[in-house]
């Protein structure tokens, strides 16, 4: 790592920023153009297919795809893959690389509902309904757990990897013996009231927010330039061990979101096998690869795993006899190609390792 | 030219005493690690202990009069206990219980476990000690399992029944076990390799890809419709392996184990004493120096991961030889267990045994203790968390070494630190 003059720090860090965020939106500008251009493609071909030949597959297919349900069932399935997406924008490009996403959205999903059944579902404390102040607790629960894995890898520079290892398994394991304790089984059994549409309202919100707050605000430029460049911001006298816990402490507020989101909109907590996340942390981390650590691609990318549920569903419906666990691995088999053949994004410099301030 | 000699020797030296020194230090780590999984495992107990309703408290904060429904010291000596089959009168004169034997079903229980962990435990532990995060033991033994149970119940009708069909019968569902397994295994490694594909994603996501065509395959194509569950048609008896001194039904077989303990040393003799041992442990620790030094990475990337999958699914073959007889849809998460199994024997395989066997004396006290109380077995799960936790941050026992030593105590050495955190 280059040592920079002393004098002119705050300079050599502004014009390192500047000259690196456009490189880096060039760079995105063609990566994201490029996917963007190819899914805009797919559906144009299946646009043409389905008009050609309304009585095949495709004609299903394109019937699918364009209809407004499906679309709101596809924004529904993502919402909780782009909360945890987000999320993880956050930790990484401040350097810490949250892998324990997975445990992060489980354990709020668990508190939520767990909360939302002790105050009594129907119940309102102060106007405020009982499965609101339960998507609150799913938040605090997941904002707790982040806090115990910042502490672990910024004071304690545990291997990141490892520590998010740890987070997704003790969740793993704190959700059902908390469910079998409370409710009695590993499942929670139906609270008898939803959330709604309400977080999808949330997540487009939070996608905006979160764009906002990285690209177009100082706290964002230090949360960059803390995964890019921590010396730099060290000498510009900036905190880099406090930029990061506010970089993981809002992983957890944003999976929070999206792990209360994905329990409270169907209205209970299952904790069998792999629990109800089954793996939206892992795919939400893909997604934010995909989409090139820029929160509208997170988006994108988690809208397209959760518009390929969508489809799957109303497949099912229409009698395609298609197993449906087997369609249900597709998303994993997305994952994997995406990794192997797309998502060669540039990670974070500093990201992974710990930083020691110098005195 | 004598001069570099001599340095070469002294560094050495001085490498070998890092070496040993970590070794011991990664030791005392994994048993605080233990040590305060076990405290915080204790404070959980306590805490569900206020979730649920009981009319007598166990347990009373000391001073106050706040009431625990568990008391976590109770919970823990049930689990030990538990584990080895109950030796100890527990609140009773007279400390060993007279009628106990060593060959009992729940300390066979215990030992089965351990079997399994042996080898889940190892699959991780290659794979981290070439500094590859395999998480994916967990597919690999489903699909390992699942191999071994449809090849054994369509090859038994070839050979004869009896002893001879069934040693045959065994060591080919061993073998189909590790090569499904292994083959498993080899394609993160290749997507590794070839695409650079992060190999922790990877794995998690073929985790859940295994078990989904596992249960498709077996539910529309090999499933035995006179079972309530998806699960394939029983391998024999003949040709599944025999408990000789512990009950039957704890479905621990003397074979595996000492099956287990030769995997060991194998495992131990490669990694240490081959040039390709030496391949995967510089990679492991130096991947740039070990490139530069003429290892190709790409292989043993593969390789690793290749092996790694057989061990994973060899644990999958012995889930069926041992326990189940057939593969069925709910596989246990010994995968996982592995983790934790490999972390607490830092990567060592030596070191996998007793951490194996402690944690299978966890799994066979959990069972016990969800028998005789209302705390759920999912404890184990809690405490598998949690010991990788505390394992990951060295840095934490370091301070607390520092300042039980005071400060002017060992300083660590940044070598040994490095070389530490490197091979996790």
């Amino acid at each position: 790592m280059e040592v920079m003059p002393m004098s002119e720090d705050d300079e050599t860090l502004g014009r390192a920023t500047a000259d690196r965020s456009l490189r880096s939106r060039l760079t995105n500008a063609s990566y994201i153009k490029r996917v963007l251009a190819g899914l805009a493609g797919i559906l144009a071909l299946l646009g043409v297919l389905g008009l050609l030949f309304p009585t095949s597959v495709a004609g299903d297919l394109s019937r699918i795809v364009f209809r407004w349900s499906v679309l709101v069932q596809a924004l529904r399935i993502s919402t909780p893959i782009a909360l945890a997406a987000i999320g993880g924008i956050f930790a990484e490009k401040s350097g810490v690389i949250n892998i324990g996403l997975e445990g992060l959205l489980i354990i709020s999903a668990f508190a939520a509902v767990y909360l939302t059944a002790v105050l009594g579902p129907d119940t309102t404390i102060a106007f405020i309904p009982a499965i609101w102040i339960g998507f609150a607790g799913g938040v605090l629960a997941s904002v707790v757990l982040a806090w115990v894995f910042a502490v672990v890898c910024i004071e304690f520079k545990a291997d990141q990897i490892i520590a998010g290892l740890a987070v997704w398994l003790i969740a793993l394991g704190l959700a059902p013996f908390a469910s079998t304790l409370y409710f009695g089984s590993r499942d929670s059994g139906s609270l008898g009231v939803t959330i709604g549409n309400w977080p999808i309202v949330i997540m487009i919100a939070s996608v905006a927010i979160a764009w906002v707050v990285l690209y177009r605000t100082s706290f964002g430029r230090y949360i960059r330039a803390a995964g890019e460049n921590p010396r730099a911001l060290d000498t510009a006298g900036v905190n880099v061990s406090r930029i990061r816990y506010a970089g993981v402490l809002l992983s957890g507020v944003f999976a929070g979101m999206g792990g209360a989101s994905l329990s409270l909109t169907i209205g209970l907590f299952g904790g069998t096998g792999e629990t109800m996340v089954e793996g939206r942390g892992f795919i939400a981390i893909v997604a934010y690869l995909f989409g090139n650590y820029n929160p509208l691609g997170a988006f994108g990318a988690s809208l397209l795993f959760g518009g390929l549920e969508a489809i799957q569903i109303r497949l099912q419906q229409l009698g395609y006899a298609i197993p449906d666990t087997l369609v249900q691995t597709i998303p994993y088999i997305v994952v994997i190609l995406v990794l192997a053949f797309v998502g060669r994004t540039r990670i974070p410099k500093a990201a992974g390792e710990h930083y020691e301030t110098e005195e | 030219m004598s001069r570099a000699d001599r340095l070469r020797g002294r560094i050495r030296a001085q490498l070998g005493w890092l070496v040993e020194r970590s070794a011991a230090e990664r030791a005392l780590i994994s048993l605080a690690s233990l040590f305060f999984a076990i405290i915080v495992g204790a404070v959980i107990i306590l805490i569900s202990g206020r979730v649920t309703e009981c009319s007598t408290a166990a347990f009373y904060l000391p001073f106050t009069s706040i009431g625990f429904c568990y008391d976590p010291v109770q919970i823990y000596l049930l689990l030990f206990n538990g584990a080895l089959g109950s030796p100890f009168l527990l609140g009773e004169p007279g400390l060993i219980d007279p009628s106990w034997s060593v060959f009992n079903f729940r300390f066979g229980f215990t030992l089965k476990e351990t079997t399994l962990l042996i080898f889940t435990g190892l699959s991780v532990a290659i794979s981290f000690r070439a500094g590859l995060f395999n998480i994916g033991t967990q597919g690999q033994l489903v699909i390992g399992a699942l191999g071994t149970a449809l090849v054994m119940v369509y090859a038994a009708p070839l050979v004869p029944a009896g002893l001879v069909g069934g040693v045959v019968l065994i060591i080919l569902g061993l073998a189909v076990g590790a090569i499904f397994g292994g083959l498993y295994g080899a394609i993160p490694g290749l997507l590794k390799a070839y695409a650079d594909a992060n190999e922790v994603i990877t794995t998690i996501m073929l985790n859940f890809i295994a078990a989904n065509i596992a249960f498709v395959l077996v539910s529309s194509v090999f499933r035995d419709p006179s079972s309530s569950v998806v699960a394939t048609y029983e391998i024999p008896d003949y040709a599944q392996l025999p408990s000789l001194a512990f009950p039957a039904s704890s479905n621990f077989s003397e074979i595996g184990l000492i099956a287990g303990v030769f995997a060991i040393a194998g495992l131990y003799y490669l990694l240490e004493h081959t040039s390709f041992g030496y391949d995967i442990r510089t990679s492991g620790v130096q991947p740039e120096a070990a490139e530069y030094g003429g290892v190709d990475s790409k292989k043993t990337i593969v390789r690793s991961l290749t092996i790694s999958g057989a061990f994973g699914g060899i644990a999958g073959a012995l889930w069926v030889l041992m326990q189940t007889a057939r593969w069925e849809s709910s596989v246990p998460a010994l995968g996982f267990d592995g983790i934790t199994v490999s972390i607490l024997a830092g990567n060592n395989p030596i070191g996998v045994l007793p951490a194996a066997l402690l944690f299978g004396m966890l799994k066979g006290g959990a069972v016990e203790v969800a028998f005789q109380t209302d705390v759920p077995s999912d404890l184990i799960g809690v405490l598998r968390g949690l010991i990788i936790l505390f394992v990951a941050m060295p840095e934490f026992f370091r301070m607390i070494g520092k300042r039980l030593l005071g400060t002017d105590g060992q300083a660590p050495d940044a070598g040994t630190t490095d070389g530490g955190d490197a091979d996790e």
